[in-house]
């Protein structure tokens, strides 16, 4: 009987969906998710790309994204602590520790044609394209659709469906 | 058989611990969405939000969503559904404690747990329980100010946390967070009644949101509630025939709660804050029947029923700015108000010594209390560590105004004495404290925290505290956590310089005399030998462990041990030894007196053993249990009356059970909880009494019609458990057959099932 309760108990414990996920893990998951909805103006290079910028969870991205692919195409993770190293990049993901540098990186993404994302607050407001934050224990997504436009990006209903659409360019 | 089992055991083992980071990326980004991210607490370190699992001191989380299905109009009746080892006995025919219930944590007093807003002290009530209830004694925060809709989260520290928030964080903290940006509006209202018929209650609230920019937002909480009296009480056996005429229950009220929160969000990341507490109860609770007789003739020929009326009016109102230098250090500069007024009447009263010229109803003054902190707090971050300081200067008032003449000339007014000139008092004081907090991140695995407060009171002097609290992670699943500290608790203003007398006709001798609670300094208190009261000084340690095998299970096993130095409490009633004692208290026509001073040392120690378990079927219905056990003991050092002996250490449960479920198919939530209670005591008439543990059961059946509108019924103690009445006492007033046939230290109250319906929308 007791053999019966803990079998079932592992059973139950063993095939669970994993129902609480970290917030960084969720963060850094739907950064490379979404990409799934969007078109890059241009297909400047073989590599899919993703920069990290100052972000102390760098190693999720590495860990989340190794041997994945985004529109068919092998993942690089770039980890970069100043703007001066910002190279060629699909995706610029923003940590909300460099939100002191905020105007500058997103001037320099600008000139690139770089989807930024970040958990900034009022990042969509301040000229990024895509924000991250929670609500109650719920994932949700800002987008600004006249900067993602204006950057060439085109963004799928179906993404567009399940964010918040905010407009204006900054 | 037994290699069979070893196989499929290994087997599961294995595919539960399958990474967990792999699915993620697969799934589609709906389902990401709707995944319930980690449960983050702020609450025991400036260190920021962090999953609780992860705190280096014992931390619990309640969600608003928690609290929605649990059917609770009341924050202090939410803390008691879902935290073991809460305490918050409904009493009646105890004055003022009737209409501001007291709450303890882990059984200690109810003055020894701090309550914060978002982070910032919540002021206490102006009311002393001085009636021989759970807290007696005391004054405590009116959790019942804050308005259920307005609440995000509500988190719990169970460790003493003095030198990060100051004086009363002995016994734990609890921390109200408002809900932020991104909620919904919602209006919903709800309606029930008890078993038994009585106990109506209807309640509406309304949250409403208004985003600003960058992220900006107010959000406007309003609340409404009233609530009906049930009434519990037996019959009275001085009548004849004997009938039911005290009311012993919980009390009419009606209570109107405004909350609100907001921040103004600068594009330069400067933040500013504000939010505001509203709340006006108005409070009917009766005193014991007043039989017909010679006094009572002139005005009622065939006895009477004094009613005591509180009205409360309690506000406070923070508002601050914060930001972040070039370097990402960040600032915060913050003020907060609070205001308590508690304004007694009494009506269909009368005073005795005024025969027929006595009014019928009476203003029976006012108590006050103010408390305002402005704070700066300073944070900055490194690779490896975190340092956090700051200042903060409290200003304190306390007063008590006086009823009208008639409320304390002579008798006084029946069931309630007004406050005299005499007892009037208009006092301040300040505080100035000083804090430095840091977190060492030795290693991946291994976290140091050190805390250090200076305090100085303009009353009772200096007091420095520390904390050192460390966490190790053995191995990904299971983190080790222990900490020590010292603190401490200021004797509050109403411990100070609170007064009442009363007066009542001796039986014996026929003259007038008085009784009542004396200020430490009054030459009563003085002759009996009262002396200025100290801060209570306590030590605490915690020592435990998270185990986490999986992202959706938990389990925590903490050990407690508080020890509290010269706690304040209030004597017995005290007629004096000498003859010189007795002589000053005949000066003041007293014939009993009482007064607080640093009466013992009490030990409180125990453990809370807690599971959390969450489960998606294949189907995507979820299945959520939580269960919580709770042991304490308190045991106290030195002397004290045999009475409060019993209250402090067998007056509560010494252990509890909270096992909460709830399942969630398509749109039907379904929550089934289970509580125990264990078993407490009581004296009377200098016997002890043991009431037994008893259980109960509520169910909440929501259904979601749409997206937006929502129907639940459910019920609260659905198998109707009241609590034994006394055994084998049968006194007039309390006792199995006496007009109160129940203990008011029932932890769970004793107006038996109630069952309700609910209506929210949300838009």
């Amino acid at each position: 009987m007791s053999k019966s309760i803990v079998l079932l108990f592992l059973l139950i414990f063993s095939f669970n969906l994993n129902a609480y996920e970290s917030e960084e893990e969720l963060k850094v998951v739907i950064s490379g998710k979404v990409a799934k909805y969007i078109e890059w103006k241009n297909c400047r290079h073989d590599k899919f790309i993703i920069t990290v910028f100052d972000y102390p969870h760098a190693n999720l991205f590495a860990e989340i994204y190794r041997d994945k692919k985004i529109h068919s195409k092998s993942i690089v993770i770039k980890h970069i602590w100043s703007i001066d190293e910002l190279g060629e990049t699909d995706i610029l993901y923003i940590s909300k520790d460099a939100n002191i540098n905020l105007d500058t990186l997103l001037s320099s993404s600008r000139v690139n044609g770089v989807l930024t994302i970040s958990d900034i607050r009022g990042f969509v407001q301040k000229g990024g394209i895509m924000q991250i934050y929670f609500v109650s224990q719920k994932l949700k997504l800002k987008i600004n659709t006249d900067i993602a436009l204006s950057e060439g990006f085109r963004i799928k209903p179906t993404l567009l469906r399940i964010a918040d659409v905010v407009k204006g360019s900054n | 058989m037994k290699t069979k089992i070893t196989v499929i055991l290994s087997s599961l083992l294995i595919v539960g611990s399958l990474n967990a980071k792999d699915d993620l990326f697969d799934k589609n980004i709906e389902d990401i969405m709707l995944m319930d991210s980690e449960l983050k607490a702020d609450i025991g370190s400036r260190d920021g939000a962090r999953n609780y699992l992860d705190s280096n001191t014992p931390v619990d989380v309640i969600t608003y969503k928690q609290i929605e299905s649990s059917g609770l109009t009341s924050l202090t009746d939410v803390l008691r559904y879902f935290v073991a080892g809460f305490n918050a006995p409904e009493t009646s025919v105890a004055d003022g404690s009737d209409h501001v219930r007291a709450f303890t944590l882990r059984g200690m007093s109810p003055d020894q747990v701090l309550i914060l807003i978002n982070g910032k002290r919540l002021h206490t009530s102006s009311l002393l329980h001085v009636n021989g209830t759970i807290g007696r004694g005391s004054t405590n925060v009116d959790l019942d100010t804050v308005a259920l809709k307005s609440i995000e989260k509500i988190e719990i520290m169970r460790d003493g946390a003095s030198a990060q928030y100051g004086s009363d964080a002995i016994s734990g903290v609890i921390n109200i967070i408002l809900k932020g940006m991104g909620y919904k509006n919602v209006i919903s209202a709800q309606g029930g009644q008890r078993s038994s018929g009585d106990g109506t209650l209807a309640q509406a609230d309304a949250f409403i949101t208004i985003p600003l920019d960058y992220d900006g937002f107010i959000n406007l909480t309003m609340d409404a509630k009233k609530q009906e009296q049930t009434q519990r009480a037996g019959e009275d056996s001085r009548l004849a025939p004997p009938s039911v005429k005290t009311h012993a229950g919980i009390p009419d009220s009606q209570n109107y709660k405004a909350m609100l929160n907001a921040e103004i969000v600068q594009k330069n990341n400067i933040n500013f804050y504000a939010n505001a507490l509203f709340n006006y109860r108005d409070s009917e609770a009766s005193a014991f029947y007043r039989p017909s007789s010679s006094d009572s003739t002139p005005v009622y020929a065939d006895g009477f029923l004094p009613m005591i009326n509180a009205k409360i009016l309690d506000y406070s109102v923070v508002i601050g700015v914060q930001g972040e230098f070039a370097d990402s250090t960040t600032w915060n500069i913050s003020n907060v108000y609070g205001s308590n007024n508690t304004h007694y009447m009494v009506s269909e009263s009368m005073n005795y010594t005024l025969g027929a010229t006595s009014p019928t109803s009476f203003d029976n003054g006012s108590l006050n209390f103010i408390q305002n902190t402005t704070s700066i707090d300073l944070t900055k971050k490194m690779d490896s560590f975190k340092i956090a300081g700051g200042v903060e200067y409290r200003y304190e008032n306390y007063s008590i105004i006086a009823g009208d003449e008639a409320s304390y000339s002579g008798t006084g007014s029946q069931g309630f004495v007004g406050y005299r000139p005499e007892n009037e008092t208009d006092k301040s004081r300040f505080n100035f404290a000083m804090y430095m907090d840091t977190v060492f991140y030795l290693s991946k695995k291994f976290t140091l925290e050190m805390l250090a407060r200076y305090e100085e009171y303009s009353d009772f002097g200096e007091s420095t505290n520390a904390k050192l609290a460390l966490s190790y992670k053995l191995t990904p699943k299971i983190l080790l956590r222990t900490s020590g500290s010292t603190g401490f608790r200021a004797p509050s203003l109403a411990q100070s310089y609170y007064s009442q007398t009363s007066s009542f006709v001796d039986s014996t001798t026929g003259n007038l005399s008085s009784q009542g609670t004396f200020r430490t300094d009054h030459e009563v208190s003085v002759a009996l030998g009262a002396t200025p009261l100290r801060s209570e000084r306590s030590k605490n340690f915690s020592i435990g462990s998270v185990y986490q095998p999986t992202k959706d299970i938990s389990f925590m096993i903490d050990y407690f041990y508080i020890e509290v130095n010269d706690r304040i409490m209030l004597t017995g009633d005290l007629s004096g030894d000498t003859q010189t004692q007795k002589d000053i208290l005949a000066k003041y026509n007293v014939s009993e007196a009482r007064y607080f001073t640093n009466a013992a040392n009490t030990k409180t120690q125990g453990f809370d053993i807690k599971l959390n378990y969450k489960y998606i079927f294949a189907n995507s219905s979820k299945l959520d249990i939580n269960a919580w056990y709770n042991c304490n003991e308190n045991t106290i050092v030195g002397s004290s009356s045999q009475t409060e002996k019993v209250r402090v250490e067998d007056g509560q449960p010494a252990d509890s059970l909270r096992l909460l479920t709830s399942y969630e198919i398509k749109k039907l939530n379904l929550a089934l909880n289970f509580s125990k209670y264990g078993s407490y005591s009581q004296m009377m008439d200098n016997k002890t009494y043991t009431f037994d543990e008893a259980y109960t059961v509520d169910l909440d059946l929501a259904y979601n019609f749409t997206k937006e509108f929502k129907l639940a019924v459910g019920g609260l103690n659905i198998f109707d458990t009241v609590p034994n009445k006394w055994d084998g006492l049968s006194g007039a007033y309390y006792g199995s057959n006496g007009i109160k046939p129940y203990s008011r230290y029932s932890p769970f109250g004793y107006s038996g099932a109630y069952y309700y319906l609910r209506a929210s929308l949300e838009f």
